[in-house]
């Protein structure tokens, strides 16, 4: 028996539920398939009574079906009400397994054979991919889960965890103070876990603590009611099948991306890369006729994005016109520029003069638009200044720009015509401004943040060709021959490549022959030389500096390993068109040539000195090769006194974001946990509302945008984010001082109990906000405590 | 202080409060102090010099400005967002101008002393000097024997290991009949972290008191999870010669072939361990204690100043 239907909503998140609810509206012939029992299941796996935000604010919703900043619980049981009297046909438990045909004919596939046919199909299945299940009988009964919201939920029970990974690490190691705890591995290792999981377990495991089964699999669960333990896990072992009684199993065996099934309905992605998401036109619709992708999936992570296209896809499929919920934004931000009528043509005029936006959608280019500034500074106005650690990206619309790059001569500057754009530099390095830049006149650029510009470059190929292009070019010419016209390097561009280098990956040894010079476009790596069987690290050279012409210059092999310190970029350039340009420039040749002298002077002091090396691998492997700002204690002089903790807790609504006592020491050099101010901050990888930014000082920092949703905490690799309830008021120091109770900065129990306000992410923002800088290295009687730049580090590696 | 080893490993800008801004605030109270005593020796006055001359005035009046500013640092320490100066630089001042505070005081008396509100008020002073000196050699000495003695590890991290050997222990102890399992028992039951005031600072191991109670607090719950308890306090303490009985008794039994294997190894291993590890926090808490221990004196001897020194104030005003 097959069904047909108008609309097949495939996925019943926010951005699924509202196009059902419209096409039900509407009283359109449709279908909801949802893989889970229930709606919305990213929603759904929300932490317990977690906070839900409607962000962004100023955005209109339109959706048949209410949405507000509220509980969890509470929308969704408001969902279900709402979606229950709209009469929307919700098939649960109907996992989609493929998805064939076109516009008018598609037939989708059910998990369980059947086959359901429609006109129009609209992929709403988010990013969270498929929960992997455990794959064998009992998978789905009462003892079997898959998620753990509070471990101090379990006391004295026997669980058993199946999984490798972190999560399954973290539950295991949480619930083991409590309960007897059984970890089930398939390989022989943990080792695709972060190292400090993999040394927790393994640790527990030999102690005993928790029971370890390896090379082993799931056979079956069964649920005995009525029995204790409750449960039993049958399991394949190498040495045959074991039982294991047990309260319940926790599966923590990761999800499965979408973009597989996605792509086996025939929706092409732009690039490989893991980011990357398919492209839609402005309405929606994907490259395969009649299959509509919105949501998550489309690249908008908010709820309130999600249901707005909802509404809005059904509209488009009937063919009926609807002005986009953002029109009255952009309206807004066009209306400064001269001679703006309608937004349609404003958004024709800015992709005919800026050729890097014309490969856009025109949905890319709205939501792009949506995200930037559209500015138009006056005459001689700084748009930013050389030094700045701002990231965003500039295209010029309008006007001309004069850029800066030598400070002592403004008079040399560049100037930028419309349709070129600027500021690719600090976006790809992560560094300071390289240059100043002026506007000229009848200037008007559009400022482009840069999670907006990555999510670009990842998804449109030719936008990230154009980039790349320019940015190689103008790193070049500034790095090899700024006194130059472009013309000069042009033999280098030509035979200039962009390489990555993992972390610990070298870009070459020491003895190699020197075939190319490397200009380190993001990252850093450590310089060092093997003397006597041990590894002496001479120095350490971050983004924007060039390794590897010593050898071009010598002409002997390499001298010394270059060893990628983080995840490392390089713009190769190849030796012989390199020697080339040395010979027929001589400013070019007597300035690496100085530089030559300089470097083969330091190293011969660094192999002097041998525990400057030491240091810096140390500091290295910290993090500091990535950071722009870091917290050190020097042990020697810290007297323990935690008024460094207290200063930050006081300036920061009681909430300290640094713990001085965890992590490593060496040679009386103590990274406390704290932010590192990293250069590409992976804290922001993956913020739904962009709440993450880079102040002009470097200062990353958290707006009140956030949403709580916790995934800056774990993408941070240092482990500096918490979630917390920030309070406005402070204990008071003349009442401690006379009477006692709670310091001015010590800890709050209250903030247990902190009732129904939401949890927001906290971490270091530098105080930037403060008066007189970083209160922490303030508020420290003996100046123990410090903030170094990779300025500082540089000194350091030079033993200066 | 000065030159430590991470001085000469790591010249990131930063300093010591000793050596803040090039010793500045060393160089105002040394001309204060060449100041003071040119005038003393200047001024010659009917009488010989005493406090209440106009010099002596002077001088009394810069002495209470001094104290009272001195006084004023544990405010200032604990305004987290005022941006006068940094707490460094505060420290810096205070530790040299506190020094010649003793200067100005003396020449202020002008060597008259005798039983009596004032020479109280002077030597409430000079032991708020003294101990403040001492605080600034712990200060010098204990952070890095600290950091020495922790090797990595964090105070939190010890106990849960520890905790982890008693349970180890425990277990171990089980299989090796109930004579053993007693005297585990019994020395999982002795162990002791600190001791009492007098204990720690002079004898082998005293914390620092807070200190001492957050960590019986948490060992108390931790070894109750054995269904032991941490003895109070008046029991005796687990010395390492008692320690050292355990594991005498231990190694009697592994040369007397009872339980020659593997496992009574493995527990005199433990057994080692856990002695180093218990050696480790109370020298941890001792050195924190000394560190930290002047501060008690400085502190409370600071507020008997200043009530000696309004009542020298208004007494010579009365006697005026
Ligand atoms: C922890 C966390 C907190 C967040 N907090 C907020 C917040 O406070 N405010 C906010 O605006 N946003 C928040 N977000 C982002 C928000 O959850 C997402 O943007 C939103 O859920 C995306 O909606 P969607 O409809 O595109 O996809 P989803 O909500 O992910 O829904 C996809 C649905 O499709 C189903 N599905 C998947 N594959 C199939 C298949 N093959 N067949 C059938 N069904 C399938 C899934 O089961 C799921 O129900 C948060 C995200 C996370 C992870
Ligand atoms: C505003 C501040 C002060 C004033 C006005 C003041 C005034 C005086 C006067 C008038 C005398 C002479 C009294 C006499 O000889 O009988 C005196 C003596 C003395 N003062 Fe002060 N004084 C001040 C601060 C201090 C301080 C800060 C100290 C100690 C730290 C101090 C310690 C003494 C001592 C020890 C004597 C000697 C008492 C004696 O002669 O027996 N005074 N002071
Ligand atoms: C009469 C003179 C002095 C007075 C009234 C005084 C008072 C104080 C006070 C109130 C504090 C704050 C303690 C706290 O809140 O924790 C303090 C701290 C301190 N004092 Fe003094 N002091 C005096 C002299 C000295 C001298 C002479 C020295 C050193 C030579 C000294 C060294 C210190 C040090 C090192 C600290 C600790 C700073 C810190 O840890 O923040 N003091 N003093
Ligand atoms: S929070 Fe973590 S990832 Fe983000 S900048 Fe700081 S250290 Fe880097
Ligand atoms: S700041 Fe962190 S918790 Fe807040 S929304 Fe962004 S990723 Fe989520």
């Amino acid at each position: 028996m097959e069904e047909k239907y108008r609309i097949a909503v495939i996925g019943s998140g926010p951005a699924g539920l509202s196009a059902a609810a419209r096409a039900a509206q509407r009283g359109l012939s449709h279908v909801l398939l949802e893989a889970e029992p229930h709606l919305s299941n990213t929603i759904f796996r929300y932490q317990k009574g977690k906070f839900v935000m409607a962000e962004p604010g100023i955005l209109p919703l339109r959706s048949p079906v209410s949405f507000a900043a509220g509980k969890r619980e509470q929308i969704l049981d408001i969902w279900n009400r709402e979606s229950i009297a709209l009469k929307v046909n919700l098939r649960a438990r109907s996992e989609v397994a493929a998805v064939s045909g076109e516009r008018g004919g598609f037939s989708i596939k059910l998990a369980d054979q059947s086959v359901v046919q429609a006109e129009f199909v609209v992929l709403a299945i988010g990013l969270q991919g498929n929960i992997r299940k455990l794959g064998c009988p009992g998978e789905d009964c009462e003892v079997a889960q898959y998620q753990l919201d509070d471990p101090d939920e379990y006391n004295g029970e026997a669980i058993v965890v199946v999984g490798a990974g972190d999560a399954a690490i973290e539950n295991a190691l949480a619930l083991a103070d409590r309960n007897r705890v059984t970890i089930v591995n398939r390989r022989d290792e943990f080792d695709r876990a972060k190292a400090a999981n993999n040394a927790a377990i393994l640790k527990a495991i030999e102690d005993g603590r928790i029971q370890c089964f390896y090379n082993s699999g799931p056979r079956r669960v069964e649920h005995l009611p009525g029995k204790r333990p409750r449960g039993l896990l049958v399991l394949n072992t190498e040495r045959g099948e074991v039982q294991v009684a047990c309260d319940r199993v926790i599966a923590r065996l990761g999800a499965t991306p979408p973009r597989k099934f996605v792509e086996s309905c025939g929706v092409k992605f732009p690039s490989a890369d893991p980011t990357s998401l398919p492209a839609v036109s402005a309405t929606y619709e994907s490259n395969v006729p009649g299959l509509h992708i919105i949501g998550a999936l489309a690249g908008f992570p908010l709820i309130k994005q999600a249901m707005n296209q909802g509404y809005e896809v059904v509209e488009y499929i009937q063919g009926d016109k609807v002005e986009p919920a953002d029109e009255p934004l952009l309206r807004q931000k066009f209306a400064a520029m001269a001679g703006f009528t309608s937004v349609d043509s404003a958004l024709a005029l800015i992709q005919q003069r800026v050729p890097v936006l014309a490969p856009l959608t025109r949905l890319q280019l709205r939501e792009f638009l949506l995200d930037s500034d559209l500015r138009t500074p006056a005459f001689g106005e700084v748009i930013f200044r050389r030094n700045d650690y701002t990231d965003s990206f500039y295209s010029i619309v309008g006007g001309e720009v004069a850029i800066e790059l030598d400070p002592e001569k403004p008079s040399n500057a560049i100037t930028l015509g419309a349709g070129e754009f600027f500021g690719e530099m600090s976006l790809i390095s992560g560094r300071r401004r390289s240059g100043t830049v002026r506007a000229g006149h009848r200037c008007i650029l559009i400022e482009t943040p840069r999670r907006s510009m990555n999510k670009l470059i990842h998804s449109v190929a030719a936008v990230k060709r154009v980039v790349d292009e320019a940015f190689l070019r103008r790193a070049i010419q500034a790095s090899v021959a700024p006194e130059h016209p472009p013309q000069a390097v042009e033999p280098l561009i030509g035979s200039a490549t962009v390489q990555t280098f993992k972390p610990g990956e070298a870009l070459f040894r020491e003895g190699d022959p020197g075939d190319s010079l490397h200009l380190i476009r993001k990252g850093s790596v450590t310089v060092s030389r093997q003397i006597d069987d041990r590894e002496i690290v001479l120095a350490y050279v971050p983004a924007g500096q060039y390794v590897g012409e010593m050898a071009l210059i010598s002409n002997l092999p390499r001298s010394a390993t270059v060893t990628a310190a983080v995840a490392v970029e390089t713009i190769r350039i190849d030796g012989t068109a390199f020697k080339k340009v040395l010979e027929t420039e001589p400013h070019v040749r007597a300035r690496f040539e100085a530089n030559y002298r300089d470097r083969l002077a330091r190293n011969v002091a660094a192999l002097q000195e041998p525990s400057h090396g030491s240091l810096i691998r140390f500091l290295m492997s910290q993090g500091v090769g990535e950071a722009t700002d870091v917290l050190l204690i020097d042990e020697s002089l810290c007297v323990r006194c935690d008024h460094c903790e207290k200063a930050c807790a006081d300036t920061h609504g009681g909430l300290s974001r640094l713990d001085r006592e965890a992590g490593p020491t060496f040679q009386n050099l103590h990274v406390p946990t704290s932010c590192r101010h990293c250069e590409h901050p992976h804290c922001m990888k993956d913020c739904p509302p962009d709440a993450i930014k880079r102040a002009p000082n470097g200062e990353v920092f958290i707006s009140d945008a956030c949403i709580g949703c916790g995934n800056c905490q774990r993408n941070c690799p240092y482990g500096v984010i918490q979630m917390g309830v920030q309070e406005d008021k402070r204990p008071s120091l003349w009442r401690w001082l006379l009477f006692g109770g709670r310091e001015p900065g010590a800890p709050d129990e209250a903030h247990h109990h902190h009732g129904d306000t939401p949890k927001k992410a906290a971490k270091c923002d530098m105080c930037k906000d403060q008066a007189g800088g970083p209160a922490c290295v303030r508020a420290c009687p003996t100046g123990a405590a410090l903030r170094a730049s990779p300025e500082d580090f540089l000194r350091v590696a030079r033993g200066e | 202080m000065a030159r430590t080893q991470t001085d000469q490993s790591l010249r990131i800008a930063h300093e010591s409060f000793l050596v803040h801004a090039g010793f500045r605030y060393l160089k105002v109270a040394l001309l204060l102090s060449v100041a003071a005593i040119a005038a003393y020796i200047w001024h010659d006055p009917p009488g010989g010099p005493n406090g209440g001359t106009w010099l002596g005035y002077t001088l009394g009046t810069i002495g209470a400005l001094q104290i009272a500013w001195l006084a004023w640092l544990g405010r200032r320490k604990r305004t987290y967002r005022s941006s006068i100066g940094t707490v460094r630089g505060w420290t810096s001042a205070h530790v040299y101008l506190g020094l010649s505070l003793a200067l100005i005081a003396t020449l202020h008396c002008a060597f008259h002393f005798g039983w009596n509100i004032h020479t109280l008020a002077y030597a409430l002073t000079l032991a708020v000097i003294i101990s403040g000196i001492y605080g600034v050699i712990a200060y010098a000495r204990y952070p890095s024997l600290i950091t020495g003695n922790r090797s990595q590890a964090t105070r939190e991290g010890w106990l849960a290991d520890l905790d982890d050997i008693n349970d180890r222990s425990i277990k171990l102890a089980d299989t090796l009949g109930p004579d053993v399992h007693r005297v585990i028992l019994a020395s999982i039951d002795r162990i002791r972290i600190g001791g009492g005031v007098r204990e720690i600072l002079f004898g082998t191991r005293e914390p620092e008191r807070k200190a001492f109670e957050k960590v019986q607090a948490q060992l108390g719950e931790t070894t109750q999870f054995m269904a032991t308890q941490v003895r109070p306090r008046a029991e005796p303490s687990v010395s390492p010669d008692q320690m050292q009985s355990t594991v005498s008794f231990m190694a009697g039994r592994l040369a007397g072939g009872v339980d020659a294997g593997e496992q009574a190894q493995k527990l005199l291993d433990l057994l080692a361990r856990r002695r180093d590890l218990t050696t480790r926090i109370n020298r941890d808490i001792r050195l924190q204690a000394l560190m930290q221990v002047w501060l008690y004196v400085h502190v409370p001897l600071t507020f008997a100043l200043l009530a000696a020194l309004v009542a020298h104030i208004v007494s010579v005003f009365i006697y005026w």
